[in-house]
C-alpha cells in the first residue's frame, strides 16, 4: 500500500513540480529582466536629462550674457555689469561640466570651439564696455556688432549638438527595443517549451495514476474494504482535481505572466518613443527660455528705440545741412564783393602812384621854370648894367629890364608856390598810399575770414552727410536688429513649444515607468501565487501519505 | 626641456647607468595639441621599452595623454615639468608633477604686490581661459584679503588686437599701482606695447605663462614674472646643474620647464634604482616619495608628493627681468 502510494506521490511530484520549478523560473527571469531594462531606461534617461540640462543650461547663459551686456551699453550700470560677470561665470561653469560628461569625438571638437566662442564674445562685450565707459560710442557699437556672427554660431553648435544627442537617443532606443524584443520571444520559448512538457508528464501522471488506482479498487473490494477504499479513492480524486484546479491557476499565473512580458514589450516600446522625442528637453527648459524670450522683447524694444533715435538724427542732420547750405551761399556772395572791393582799391593805389610819379615830373618842370627865372634874373640886372653904361639911351631899356627882372622874381615866387603845392599834395598821397595798403591788408584777412568760413560750412556739410549716413547704418542696424530679435522670439516660442512637448513626454515616460513598475508588481504576485500553488501542492502530497 | 632632460640621461650614464643598463630618452613631439598628444601616448604606451613618461609640458595635452596612459591594463606613469592647471591634481594615480600648481602663483603674486611694491590698487588684464582666470580668481581673492583693491579685471582672448581701451580705462579712473598680466606671452607683449604707446608706466607682475619673455629686451625691462624656479638659486645642486647645463649648451640658461625635466629624470632614475623597471613598481614608488620615502632633493627644491600627485611644499618664487635674464630680486 505504502509502496503504491509513494509511488503515485512520487509521480505525481515528478509531473508538476519540474513544470512548477519551469514556470517559477520564467517569472524570475522576466522579472529581472524588467529590473535589467528599467535600470537601462533610467540610467540613460539620466544622461539624456543631464546633457540636455546643461545644454540649454550654457545656451540660456549666454543668451543672459549677451543681454546683460546689451543692458550696459545701453545705459551703463553696475548692475548689468555685474550680472554680465556672473553670466559668463556661470556659463563657463556649465562648460566645465559639459567637458566632465566624458564626451568624445565631434562633440568634442564642438564644445572645444563652444568655449572659444563664449570666451570671445565676452572679451569682444568686454572691450565694447570698455569703450563705452570712455564715450567712444562708436566704436563701442563697432565691437558689439562683432559678436554677432559668434552668437549665431554658438546657437547653431548647440542644435547640432542636440540633433546629435537626439540621434544617440534614438540609438538607445532601438537598442532597448531591441533587447526587450529578444527577451520577449526567450519567455514565450521558455513557456511553451514548459508548456509541452508539462502537458506530457500530466499525461504520464495521470495515466500512471489509473492503472494502480483501479488495481488498488479491485483489490479493496476483493477484501471488504470497498467503503474506506472509495473514501480514499473519492479524497483521492479530490485530490487529483485540486491538482488540476491548481494546474489550472498555474496555467493561469503563466498566462499573467505572458500578458505582463506582452505589458513590458508594450511599455518599453513607449519609452522608446518618449526618448526619442526627449532628445534635449526638461521642464526647467521651458522657464528659462519664457526668461530669454522676455530678454528679446527687451532687446527688440531698444533696437526699435534706437532707430527711432537714428530717425531723429537723420532729419536734425537734414535741417543742419539747409542752414548750412544757405549760409554758405551767403558767404560766397560776401567773398565775391570783398574780391570787388579788394580790385578797386588795387585799382585806386595804382593810380595813385601814377600820379606821384606824375608830381615828380611837376617838381622838374618847376625846377626848370626857377633855373630859367634866375637865368632872366641874372640876364635883366646885366642888361641894367649895360643900360645904366649906355645913359640917357639906355634909360627905356633899364625901365624894361627892370620889369624883366620883376617878371623873373614872380615866376621865380610862383615856382615856389608849385613846389609847395606840390609837397603837400605829395604828403597827402603818401598818407593815402599807407592808408590804401592798410585797407588791402585788412581786405586780404577778411578775404581769409570768409574763406575759412566757406571751409567750416563745407565741412560742417560733410560731417552732417556722415552723421545721416551714420544714422542711416544705425537704422538699418536696428531694423536687423529687430527683425533678428523678432525671429528669434519665434524660435523661442517654438523652442517652448518643443519643450513643452518633451515635458509631457517625459510625463508619459515616468507613466510608462510607473506601469512597469505595476507590471513587476503583478509579476511578483504571480510568482507569489505560483508559490502560494507549489506550497499547497506539497501539502496535499504530505496529505496524501497519510 | 629635452635639453635639460638628455643632460640628466647623460650624466646617470657617465656614472654607469641604472641597475647596470643604460638610460635612453625617446623624444616625441605633441605640439601643444590634444590630438597630437593622444596620438603619441598610445605609441608610447604600446611600446613595452617605454617604462615612464617625462611630460608633458602643457596641462591640456596632459590630460589629454593621461586618458590612455593611466588606462588598460599595463598603465604609465607621467612625471610633468611644468604642467601646471590645478583640474589635473588627483586626475588620475598615474600623473604626478615637479611644479606648483597655478593656484599657488596667484596668491604669491598678490602678496608681493601688497608687500614688495605696496601697491593698493591692482588692475589685472587676463586671458580668457582656465589658466587665465583661475590665476584672476587666486589673486583676487588674496588681494581683497590683504586689504587692496582690484580696480578691473579685463578679458582677452588670442585673437584680441588691442588693450588700449582697458588700459586707457584703468587711467581714467585714476590709474593703478600694479598691472596683473594673468597672460600668455603674446597678450603681455601687447599690453605692455599698447602701456607704452599710452606712456604709461606701472609697475607690471605677471605669472608663469610668460616664461619666455625675458627675450624681449627693453620693453620688457623691470616686469616681474612668479616661477616655479630660477637658475640663480643659491642651491648647490643647482648651482652645478646651471654651470653644467651652460657647459653643455654653450651660453644657455635652464628655465623652469628644462630644470622639472632634469628633476623629473633624475627622480625617475632614483625610482628604477630602488624598486626596478616594472611600470607598475615605479609608480607605487613614487607615491611614496615624501610620504614614506625620503623627498627627493631636486635642483627646483624639495620634491615630496601629495596623494594628488602635487608638490604643496613648492614654494614659487618672483624673478625680476633685468637685461634679457629672469634673476632673483634681493627681498627689500
Amino acid at each position: 500500500m505504502r509502496r503504491m502510494f509513494d509511488t503515485i506521490r512520487s509521480r505525481i511530484v515528478a509531473g508538476l513540480i519540474p513544470l512548477a520549478i519551469g514556470l517559477v523560473g520564467t517569472a524570475l527571469l522576466a522579472a529581472v529582466t524588467l529590473r535589467q531594462m528599467r535600470h537601462a531606461v533610467g540610467d540613460e534617461l539620466a544622461g539624456l536629462r543631464a546633457s540636455s540640462e546643461i545644454g540649454s543650461g550654457l545656451v540660456a547663459m549666454v543668451f543672459e550674457e549677451i543681454r546683460a551686456a546689451e543692458q550696459y551699453l545701453a545705459a551703463p550700470s553696475a548692475g548689468a555689469r555685474r550680472l554680465f560677470q556672473a553670466a559668463g561665470d556661470d556659463a563657463f561653469q556649465y562648460e566645465r561640466r559639459l567637458e566632465a560628461l566624458g564626451i568624445a569625438g565631434e562633440d568634442r571638437i564642438a564644445v572645444g570651439r563652444l568655449k572659444q566662442l563664449n570666451a570671445a564674445i565676452q572679451v569682444d562685450y568686454a572691450i565694447a564696455h570698455a569703450l563705452k565707459d570712455l564715450g567712444r560710442d562708436g566704436e563701442a557699437l563697432a565691437q558689439s556688432a562683432a559678436v554677432r556672427p559668434h552668437a549665431a554660431e554658438v546657437t547653431r553648435l548647440v542644435r547640432d549638438l542636440a540633433t546629435r544627442q537626439a540621434v544617440k537617443a534614438a540609438q538607445v532606443a532601438d537598442r532597448l527595443a531591441a533587447a526587450s524584443r529578444e527577451r520577449e520571444k526567450e519567455l514565450w520559448l521558455l513557456l511553451g517549451g514548459i508548456a509541452v512538457v508539462g502537458l506530457f508528464l500530466a499525461r504520464w501522471a495521470m495515466l500512471s495514476i489509473h492503472g494502480p488506482l483501479s488495481r488498488l479498487v479491485t483489490a479493496a473490494e476483493r477484501f471488504g474494504l470497498a467503503d474506506a477504499m472509495q473514501h480514499m479513492a473519492d479524497r483521492l480524486r479530490r485530490i487529483v482535481g485540486e491538482v488540476v484546479r491548481e494546474s489550472d491557476r498555474i496555467a493561469g499565473s503563466a498566462g499573467d505572466l505572458s500578458a505582463t512580458s506582452e505589458q513590458l514589450a508594450a511599455s518599453s516600446s513607449e519609452v522608446s518613443t518618449a526618448m526619442v522625442e526627449i532628445s534635449g528637453s526638461a521642464d526647467h527648459q521651458r522657464s528659462a527660455l519664457g526668461t530669454m524670450g522676455a530678454g528679446l522683447e527687451e532687446l527688440r524694444l531698444a533696437a526699435t528705440e534706437m532707430a527711432e533715435a537714428a530717425d531723429r538724427t537723420a532729419q536734425l542732420g537734414e535741417e543742419i545741412r539747409t542752414v548750412a547750405d544757405r549760409h554758405r551761399g551767403d558767404v560766397a556772395a560776401a567773398g565775391k564783393a570783398l574780391l570787388d572791393v579788394r580790385e578797386v582799391v588795387q585799382t585806386t593805389s595804382r593810380q595813385i602812384g601814377e600820379l606821384a610819379q606824375l608830381s615828380t615830373a611837376i617838381d622838374d618842370f618847376v625846377d626848370l621854370i626857377k633855373r630859367i627865372s634866375s637865368q632872366t634874373n641874372l640876364l635883366a640886372l646885366n642888361a641894367a648894367i649895360e643900360a645904366a653904361r649906355a645913359g640917357e639911351h639906355g634909360r627905356g631899356f633899364a625901365v624894361v629890364a627892370e620889369e624883366v627882372r620883376q617878371l623873373a622874381d614872380e615866376s621865380a615866387r610862383a615856382a615856389e608856390e608849385v613846389t609847395r603845392t606840390t609837397t603837400l599834395i605829395r604828403e597827402h598821397m603818401e598818407e593815402v598810399t599807407a592808408t590804401m595798403t592798410a585797407g588791402q591788408a585788412k581786405v586780404r584777412g577778411i578775404e581769409s575770414i570768409a574763406e575759412g568760413a566757406a571751409r567750416g560750412l563745407a565741412e560742417i556739410v560733410a560731417a552732417v552727410e556722415q552723421v545721416e549716413h551714420a544714422a542711416l547704418r544705425v537704422r538699418v542696424a536696428a531694423q536687423a536688429n529687430r527683425q533678428t530679435a523678432e525671429r528669434l522670439k519665434q524660435q523661442v516660442e517654438q523652442v517652448a513649444g518643443r519643450a513643452t512637448a518633451h515635458a509631457s513626454s517625459a510625463e508619459q515616460v515616468t507613466a510608462a515607468t510607473q506601469q512597469q513598475g505595476a507590471s513587476t508588481q503583478e509579476m511578483a504576485a504571480a510568482a507569489a501565487h505560483m508559490l502560494e500553488a507549489a506550497e499547497k501542492l506539497r501539502g496535499l502530497v504530505q496529505g496524501l501519505r497519510v | 626641456m629635452l635639453r635639460a632632460a638628455q643632460l640628466a640621461v647623460d650624466q646617470i650614464n657617465a656614472r654607469g647607468g641604472v641597475r647596470g643598463r643604460l638610460l635612453k630618452l625617446r623624444p616625441v613631439d605633441d605640439s601643444g595639441s590634444e590630438n597630437t598628444a593622444l596620438r603619441v601616448a598610445e605609441q608610447l604606451y604600446a611600446d613595452p621599452a617605454v617604462v615612464a613618461v617625462v611630460g608633458h609640458l602643457s596641462s591640456d595635452p596632459s590630460k589629454a595623454a593621461l586618458r590612455v596612459y593611466g588606462a588598460g591594463r599595463t598603465p604609465l606613469v607621467m612625471v610633468s615639468p611644468s604642467a601646471s592647471n590645478p583640474d589635473l591634481a588627483g586626475i588620475n594615480p598615474y600623473f604626478f608633477r615637479i611644479c606648483p600648481s597655478d593656484v599657488q602663483h596667484g596668491p604669491r603674486l598678490a602678496r608681493f604686490a601688497w608687500q614688495t611694491l605696496a601697491a593698493r590698487r591692482a588692475g589685472i588684464i587676463y586671458v580668457n581661459n582656465d589658466y587665465g582666470r583661475g590665476v584672476r580668481r587666486a589673486f583676487d581673492a588674496e588681494f581683497a584679503r590683504l586689504g587692496g583693491v582690484v580696480v578691473e579685471a579685463d578679458p582677452y582672448v588670442p585673437e584680441t588686437r588691442s588693450l588700449e581701451p582697458y588700459l586707457s580705462r584703468m587711467r581714467q579712473a585714476g590709474g593703478i599701482d600694479v598691472l596683473l598680466l594673468a597672460a600668455e606671452r603674446p597678450g603681455a607683449e601687447l599690453a605692455l606695447r599698447e602701456m607704452q604707446a599710452l606712456r604709461l608706466g606701472w609697475p607690471v607682475i605677471g605669472g608663469d605663462a610668460l616664461t619666455g619673455i625675458e627675450a624681449d629686451g627693453a620693453l620688457v625691462e623691470g616686469v616681474h614674472v612668479s616661477s616655479a624656479y630660477l637658475p640663480d638659486r643659491p642651491d648647490e645642486g643647482n648651482v652645478a646643474f646651471v654651470a653644467d647645463y651652460a657647459r653643455a649648451y654653450p651660453g644657455q640658461r635652464p628655465d623652469h620647464r628644462g630644470a622639472g625635466a632634469y628633476d623629473a629624470v633624475r627622480l625617475l632614475a632614483r625610482a628604477i634604482t630602488e624598486a626596478g623597471g616594472g611600470r607598475q613598481a615605479i609608480r607605487d614608488y613614487l607615491a611614496k616619495v615624501g610620504r614614506g620615502k625620503a623627498p627627493f632633493e631636486g635642483v627646483t627644491g624639495t620634491v615630496a608628493f601629495d596623494t594628488n600627485g602635487d608638490v604643496p611644499g613648492k614654494q614659487v618664487v618672483i624673478g625680476v627681468i633685468r637685461g634679457g635674464r629672469l634673476v632673483a630680486e634681493a627681498e627689500r
